[in-house]
């Protein structure tokens, strides 16, 4: 075996690569439940690959055949239905492990300096995700698939310009048909899940170039032993393989719970509007994207002009893009010792959960205060942090992490 | 202090949200045991009542057999009624969609997903709340759907009832019957929306004690791996 | 490689004492020595360590086995999903009413995309299966084109019922259905002519002589349901070569 080993190893890099990613890579000590969400974006990555695969050897991208395939699939596929729900329940679990791992970097500060680089990777693999979703959406072709596809090539169809030329390339059509769900199926099963490779082996190394942050926004490698290692880290393998493990462990009963008993999440995670096919004739009674878009989408309703709102949805999308040269504290990047930071942090979550919620509503004046509010609220936080974080009290931050 | 006054002006900035509430008829739900027993009778009370005009192409009659438990000869005698019925196609009418639609105004949809996409709670109160209305081209109206195209073919069972509810006529079942009878009809619906409901309920409990063992053996793991981290 | 440190050891802890705010007050103040991930003795504690070892060890491999069971039991399901599916399995047979057929009559049904003549014979067209024997290529099926019970004249289970993929053996044309003697030519007493090349079967698809097509034409596999008012076509016979 080990014989073995050597020959490969004299032809590629396989110990040193697992010694410096793996047993002599060192992490922080004190990760704490925030930190599991990366290994879990992983994971379902892989997921959605293998399920859309085997769900790929049946589906038929063609307008009077693909809602009838989905069906069939479910009906008549030996286990279909089972590699379904994992692919919707996987699709929304996507998002909201990669809002919990977003979120923990709003926490600590893992987007400042010398991470930047890895945070803004980070987020254009976030808005790959978001057009995977979309593409994805659209290919089982029931009533809200097709309606969800004409509003957002509508959108892009509002860029000045080239707007009106760009949603035909993305139609194919002249409305949504057959064209388009072949050109979404080729976006959803090659070009996205390809880039998203790459963009997340891009983010591991960019992490494994300045190493991980941690809950109290230290840098481990200022202090190192005379070994040259960070006296606060720990090398990931074997001690966050295994705590990864144990996560896994944990996410797959809740996943499953959810895919055994409670697949479409009343709505939530399947529409019901989807479950009638597709008829160009009959737009459902409200139109809203799936729960991971609304908070965007309740912004996009909030302004009365069609430009302007969409400006605003693209600005509110790319805001987090700048985070890393709009936190200017100069002493503290966690939220452990900025208990300002933390409150604005708290009201920037609670913003977007109410404009999820108000933009999973059907569209109603009643909501237009509430929404206009928290969407000050959103965008307050990204242009008062500059100011804030250069004047607010902060705790004086440790030599040494805590656990 | 300070974190009461921001808590005071998110909750009121989002109250107007209160607001916004749900409008439509009251629904009533169904209370069946979702299992082979019940699933099997509202099988064949819909053969019986309702398998003239609505397909359930997606469901292939063999399935009853093997998913339902019900018998090779219940399945040839009292459901696999339109001609052409083979055990391994779908159960589809021979109406045609053409003469439907001259006859009742649209054709009777297939109703494979009609429990996904109305609700299990729709179905049954809408199987309930037929009643007589002159004005209507059939002579009946529903409170659910109001100038439904379809007929009360349930009348015979459930007797005919005005608008305010009051008996016109007296049905040939007792009205606990007739209720039992719909409750039977919509988990057989419900069934037939995804009739991997039954699977993944006998195989749930297996999936999550495994992995509840397997969470518990990582746990383990990792705690004897971090014993010497502090 | 490691560096001892004990309790109380402040040469590099004092500046961190002094650093602590309040939120520090249950900070363990043991930085300890930096685990070394993997079997630890250190002085008295070594047979501790060996326990552990054991302990972690024997953790990981069933911690490991009970992953790749449950790995292994998940796939099962994803590889049977690309089985034929229920609606080829039910493409796959075609059921043939036989009540619309009267003698003489035939019908073509559609199965698996081929085409099946179902012909009703009359005792004429069966006497007749008799007499062109000398004709034939293959009048007694020795090549096995056919399920053991068509291995006769008729090629059938029941000799006014043949059932019969309607291709040609020579390069896969439908041929035309000739059952009026005399058409053909002089001495025809009915069969099947091919138009594509002339080759020439009788009232059983078996093959005649010095014509392009090699072998008599297939009988599937297919059984009598229904009292016999229907005929189910259910799959080639596996020997058989359509053309």
């Amino acid at each position: 075996m080990s014989g073995l080993l050597a020959w490969v190893d004299r032809r590629f890099p396989l110990t040193k690569l697992v010694k410096e990613s793996m047993t002599e890579y060192y992490a922080p000590k004190n990760f704490n439940f925030w930190y599991f969400f990366g290994s879990l974006a992983l994971l379902v990555f892989v997921i959605q690959v293998v399920t859309g695969i085997f769900l790929l050897a049946h589906y038929q991208p063609s307008a009077s055949k693909a809602f009838g395939s989905i069906q069939g699939i479910m009906y008549d596929v030996k286990w279909g239905w089972l590699i379904r729900y994992i692919h919707t329940t996987g699709a929304s679990f996507f998002f909201i492990v990669i809002y919990l791992h977003m979120l923990r970097g709003y926490l600590y500060g893992s987007f400042r300096k010398p991470r930047e680089l890895l945070w803004i990777i980070g987020f254009v693999i976030y808005i790959c995700l978001m057009a995977e979703a979309y593409f994805g959406y659209v290919l089982p072709y029931g009533n809200m698939s097709y309606w969800g596809g004409q509003v957002i090539t509508s959108i892009v169809g509002a860029i000045p310009y080239i707007g009106t030329w760009l949603a035909e390339l993305a139609r194919g059509s002249f409305g949504i048909g057959t064209p388009t769900l072949n050109r979404f199926m080729a976006f959803h099963a090659v070009l996205v899940p390809g880039l998203l490779a790459v963009l997340v082996l891009l983010h591991v190394v960019a992490l494994h170039e300045t190493g991980s942050n941690n809950p109290d926004g230290i840098e481990i490698r200022d202090h190192l032993g005379p070994d040259g290692k960070p006296l606060d880290g720990i090398p990931f393998h074997p001690y966050y393989t295994v705590k990864d493990v144990f996560g896994v462990g944990v996410f797959l009963i809740v996943f499953s719970l959810v895919v055994l008993y409670a697949p479409t999440m009343h709505g939530l995670f399947i529409e019901t509007y989807n479950y009638i096919p597709a008829n160009p004739l009959q737009t459902p009674p409200d139109v809203t994207p799936a729960w991971y878009l609304a908070p965007y989408y309740a912004m996009l309703r909030a302004i009365p002009n069609k430009e302007l709102g969409i400006l605003t949805l693209f600005l509110a999308v790319v805001a987090p893009f700048f985070l890393p040269w709009l936190d200017r504290n100069p002493k503290a990047k966690s939220v452990r010792y900025r208990p300002v930071y933390l409150v604005m942090v708290v009201v920037l979550v609670v913003s977007m959960l109410v404009l999820g919620w108000i933009g999973m509503q059907p569209a109603s004046p009643k909501l237009l205060p509430p929404a206009r509010f928290f969407l000050v609220l959103y965008f307050g936080f990204f242009v008062l942090l500059p100011f804030i974080s250069r004047i607010e009290p902060t705790k004086p931050v440790p030599d040494r992490v805590r656990m | 202090m300070k974190k009461l006054l921001f808590l005071a002006l998110l909750v009121l900035g989002a109250a107007p949200l209160a607001a916004v509430a749900e409008s439509g008829p009251q629904l009533m739900t169904p209370h069946y045991h979702f299992d082979r027993p019940t699933i099997r009778e509202g099988a064949r009370l819909f053969a019986e009542h309702c398998f003239s005009c609505h397909s359930m192409s997606r469901i292939r009659y063999n399935r009853l057999e093997t998913d339902l438990g019900m018998s090779a000869k219940t399945l040839k005698q009292d459901i696999m009624l339109p001609s052409g019925a083979q055990l391994n196609k779908g159960m589809v009418v021979t109406m045609r969609p053409k003469d439907a639609t001259k006859w009742f105004g649209v054709a009777p949809p297939d109703l494979s997903l009609e429990a996904r996409y109305r609700g299990v709670d729709w179905i049954y109160t809408y199987l309930m709340s037929f009643y007589r209305d002159p004005s209507r081209p059939t002579g009946f109206n529903n409170h659910v759907f109001p100038k439904v195209a379809m007929p009360d073919v349930l009348a015979p069972l459930q007797g005919i009832r005005a608008k305010d509810g009051s008996v016109i006529e007296k049905g040939s079942v007792s009205p606990q019957v007739f209720d039992q009878d719909m409750q039977y009809i919509t988990a057989w619906l419900q069934y037939a929306s995804d009739p991997s409901k039954l699977e993944r309920d006998s195989i749930g409990p297996w999936v999550i004690a495994f992995l509840v063992v397997f969470t518990i053996l990582a746990y383990a793991l990792k705690r004897a791996v971090w014993r010497d981290v502090h | 490689m490691r560096v001892e440190r004990t309790p109380g050891d402040t040469s590099r802890g004092a500046s961190n004492i002094q650093n602590r705010g309040i939120l520090m007050a249950n900070e363990d103040q043991d930085q300890g020595e930096r685990p070394d991930g993997g079997g630890s003795s250190h002085g008295g504690k070594a047979a501790h360590g060996d326990v552990d070892k054991g302990k972690r060890q024997f953790l990981a491999a069933a911690t490991s086995a009970v992953g790749v069971a449950g790995v292994a039991t998940l796939a099962v399901p994803f590889v049977k999903s690309l089985e034929p599916d229920a609606s080829v399995a039910a493409a796959a047979t075609t059921i043939a009413d036989l009540t619309k057929v009267a003698p003489g009559m035939q019908m073509t049904v559609s199965w698996q995309d081929k085409p099946v003549i179902i012909v009703h014979r009359t005792p004429e067209m069966l006497k007749s299966l008799k007499e062109v024997t000398p004709d034939l290529a293959d009048p007694n099926c020795e090549v096995p084109q056919q399920p053991p019970y068509a291995k006769n004249i008729y090629r059938a289970r029941k000799p006014e019922w043949l059932v019969m993929v309607r291709v040609c053996t020579h390069l896969c044309c439908i041929p035309l259905y000739k059952p009026k003697p005399g058409t053909v030519e002089p001495n025809w007493d009915g069969g099947f002519h091919c138009p594509c090349h002339g080759s020439l079967y009788d009232l059983s698809g078996r093959v005649f002589k010095d014509v392009p097509a090699p072998r008599n034409m297939a009988i599937p596999e297919y059984e009598f349901i229904d009292d016999g008012s229907k005929v189910k076509i259910t799959a080639m016979y596996p020997k058989a070569k359509l053309c």
